[in-house]
């Protein structure tokens, strides 16, 4: 029976594993009130992503006299209450998903992956492994979770796997990169979706370049950039993946890769922060800054065709997903944060920006 | 059907490795192994300037590592070999280094920076001790009394972020990597016990992009072997004819070619190396060397004074040195005649 189950399982996942702090929520907009432990989640069925949700989260390690101890996981309701979550050292966050956001924790003998649904301000089990489960991202409807497995002995790759949540079943959808030099062997696998949530991105990067392989869900059809020239992944949308330079800092280029003939094409000579968003139009843009100190934003279309200039609001920077933390926001929104992250709470620090009107809000005045 | 069995059917039909030229991003300028440093993006900071930087407030270092970061900076001034920038630690220092974040960082990578030259600082983050990636837990050499085999050192990849704040970049190896000493700042980097885990200084192709992109620190300092420099030799008589047992004095500049492509080396006066003059009978296929000829206190200038008896052709010799990036080069020729009183009045002096 799966509640009994997930129930079960959160009592001996997150709950086990994690010590969790209750703090204060100091969002702005929302009831200065103590909360406490996101419970486990009632109900028959997994946790379901919707549409008006919005929710945010910041991952940070724990350092104790310059060694990672763990992580902390701040989360919360756009608005809204936030939790705290110690995590252990190898651990991750992803998301959000339309209020809904993936966490997992590896004790050293078991990896337990859970969703927290910040709309309803609890949380349920959905993934263990005795494999390490270094990065779960759900599907754009929350029914389907795809996981990245190493092997707990060798570190081995072990491919890409998907699963229901909550379902003990995981099926192979992506093998192991195989090993090339040119790129090293591999630091970090990132998993990520397209605009349009019909692909997966699998981005395996070494030191400095990536592979980016692109995973249509519907049809199996895999398609895999692979060139030593490139590194971290951007965004993918319209048939082209927009990544970095392989760059070891910044300003780094930023170049689209149209995924139909290969072509190539830099539309970024020497860019800081950046991020693909959809602009008022639903046109999808790159956002970036116009070089690594911040300050100044340019639009850029995939296509390389340079648009707006704005200076970034108070500062800010634009918010980089796969640096740990994340938000909800609607389409043409830009998320801005000190240092291209959400605040560990994000209040006044984090604002929304309207690409359109060059309208600037705090998060939480912006819902979908 | 499994979706994995379905998969594997269907990836050898659709999957396609774009395997892409990168000419778009790959510098524009193709870098043969072996060569100098690429260069990053970005401008110069000024010749010989001084970068402060600080701890980065909320993300200090550990006090081992900042140590090691402090020694990498104390490397990087010390090797430069070139009016690169130099880095000093201050406590309002105008630059971040932080340590646990990695706001700007990509994904991988063990430490990272960000360069606003000319006049926007840098920053500068290493990831923390235990920082798990797919291969396992992150080790730093300095954070264990006895640093075990698989670590990094700090010392060595704090060195390899100060390179690239100058302007480096990743250095272009030989496929077997036979080269890989030549450089510091590489893509890879390597662990305790491998050949260069810790390389405390900068190798012959990073001195070598500083030196073309910053100048020498002085007209007599060694051009990096790494570099291939034309010299130019010019000489001259004064005056280019004399009485018969009388002495003219051969002057000659030593310079690096004045080839574009030698950046702020190009015509730099080369001081206080061996420079041979020669002589011969005009006709003659012959040279006899006369002697090293005397620095002079001008840059690049080097003199000797020689008696003649008769009419006697001069060149120069600047031999291609092992110890350094130049190519050896020779002068034109120069003619000095002899004659007698009543000549004299009748060909004009130099």
């Amino acid at each position: 029976m799966l509640e009994s189950r997930w129930r079960r399982r959160l009592g001996t996942g997150i709950a086990a594993t994690a010590a969790i702090l209750a703090i204060a929520s100091t969002t702005l907009g929302a009831p200065a009130a103590e909360v406490v432990v996101p419970p486990a989640c009632a109900g028959d069925g997994p946790p379901s992503a919707s549409p008006r949700a919005a929710a945010w989260y910041r991952l940070d390690p724990v350092i104790d006299a310059g060694v990672r101890t763990g992580q902390r996981l701040e989360i919360g309701r756009t608005g809204g209450p936030a939790w705290s979550v110690g995590l252990d050292p190898e651990s991750f966050a992803t998301g959000p998903f339309h209020g809904l956001v993936v966490m997992g924790t590896d004790d050293g003998r078991r990896s337990t992956v859970s969703v927290a649904d910040l709309d309803r301000g609890c949380t349920t089990v959905v993934a263990t492994s005795r494999d390490v489960i270094r990065r779960a991202v759900l599907a754009p409807d929350g029914a389907t979770m795809y996981e990245f497995r190493v092997g707990r002995r060798d570190r081995a790759d072990l491919g890409v796997w998907r699963r229901s949540p909550g379902s003990d079943d995981a099926q192979q959808v992506l093998e192991p990169i195989p090993a090339d030099p040119a790129f090293g062997i591999t630091w970090v696998t990132d998993l990520a979706w397209s605009t349009d949530g019909q692909a997966l991105v699998v981005s395996s990067c070494g030191e400095a370049a990536c592979r980016i392989r692109v995973l249509d869900t519907t049809t199996g059809r895999v398609q895999t950039v692979a060139d030593p020239t490139l590194g971290g992944f951007v965004g993918l949308a319209d048939d082209r993946v927009v990544v970095r330079g392989a760059c070891p800092g910044l300003p780094c280029p930023i170049a689209a890769v149209d995924l139909r003939d290969g072509t190539q094409r830099v539309i970024a000579d020497a860019a800081g922060l950046a991020t693909l968003v959809a602009d008022e139009n639903g046109q999808n843009v790159v956002v970036h800054e116009s070089d690594a100190s911040g300050g100044v934003l340019r639009t850029v279309s995939l296509d390389g065709v340079a648009g707006k200039t704005f200076a970034a609001p108070d500062g800010l920077r634009p918010l980089v997903t796969l640096h740990g933390s994340g938000a909800d926001l609607p389409a043409g929104w830009l998320v801005l944060g000190p240092d291209g992250r959400l605040p560990a709470l994000p209040g006044k620090d984090a604002r929304a920006h309207h690409l359109a009107d060059g309208q600037t809000l705090r998060l939480d005045e912006v819902l979908p | 059907m499994t979706i994995s069995s379905r998969f594997r059917r269907v990836l050898p039909l659709f999957a396609i490795t774009t395997v892409l030229v990168g000419a778009a991003i790959a510098p524009p300028v193709v870098v043969v192994a072996h060569a100098p440093d690429p260069e990053f993006s970005g401008a110069l900071w000024a010749q010989d300037e001084r970068l402060t930087f600080r701890w980065r407030a909320g993300a200090e270092p550990p006090a081992v590592m900042k140590t090691a970061i402090l020694n990498g900076a104390a490397d990087s001034n010390a090797t430069r070999a070139s009016r690169a920038a130099t880095f000093a630690y201050e406590a309002s220092g105008a630059s971040p280094i932080g340590y646990g974040l990695h706001a700007t960082c990509s994904v991988g990578g063990l430490a990272c920076f960000t360069r606003t030259a000319p006049s926007g600082g840098f920053t500068m983050w290493f990831r923390e001790q235990g920082h798990a990636f797919d291969w396992g837990s992150l080790r730093w050499c300095q954070m264990y009394s006895t640093a075990p085999n698989g670590c990094y050192d700090v010392q060595t990849v704090a060195l390899d972020e100060f390179g690239h704040v100058e302007i480096l970049d990743h250095h272009v190896n030989f496929g077997d990597k036979s080269d890989y000493l030549d450089a510091v700042v590489q893509t890879v980097s390597r662990t305790k016990p491998s050949a260069g885990w810790d390389m405390h200084t900068y190798g012959r192709c990073d001195t070598a992009t500083l030196q073309k992109r910053y100048d020498m620190q002085t007209w007599s300092a060694k051009y990096s072997t790494c570099l291939t420099l034309n010299t130019a030799l010019t000489l001259s008589a004064s005056p280019t004819t004399v009485l018969s047992g009388a002495s003219t004095r051969l002057t000659v500049v030593l310079k690096v070619a004045g080839a574009d492509a030698y950046g702020r080396l190009r015509d730099n006066p080369v001081s206080n190396r061996t420079v041979t003059l020669q002589r011969r009978v005009p006709g003659s296929t012959t040279w006899a060397t006369v002697g090293s000829m005397a620095a002079s206190a001008t840059g690049g200038t080097y003199a000797t004074s020689v008696t003649l008896v008769s009419r006697t052709e001069f060149r120069a010799v600047f031999s291609t040195p092992a110890v350094e990036g130049l190519v050896g080069s020779v002068s034109a020729i120069v003619t000095v005649g002899v004659c007698n009183r009543s000549c004299l009045l009748t060909q004009p002096m130099s």
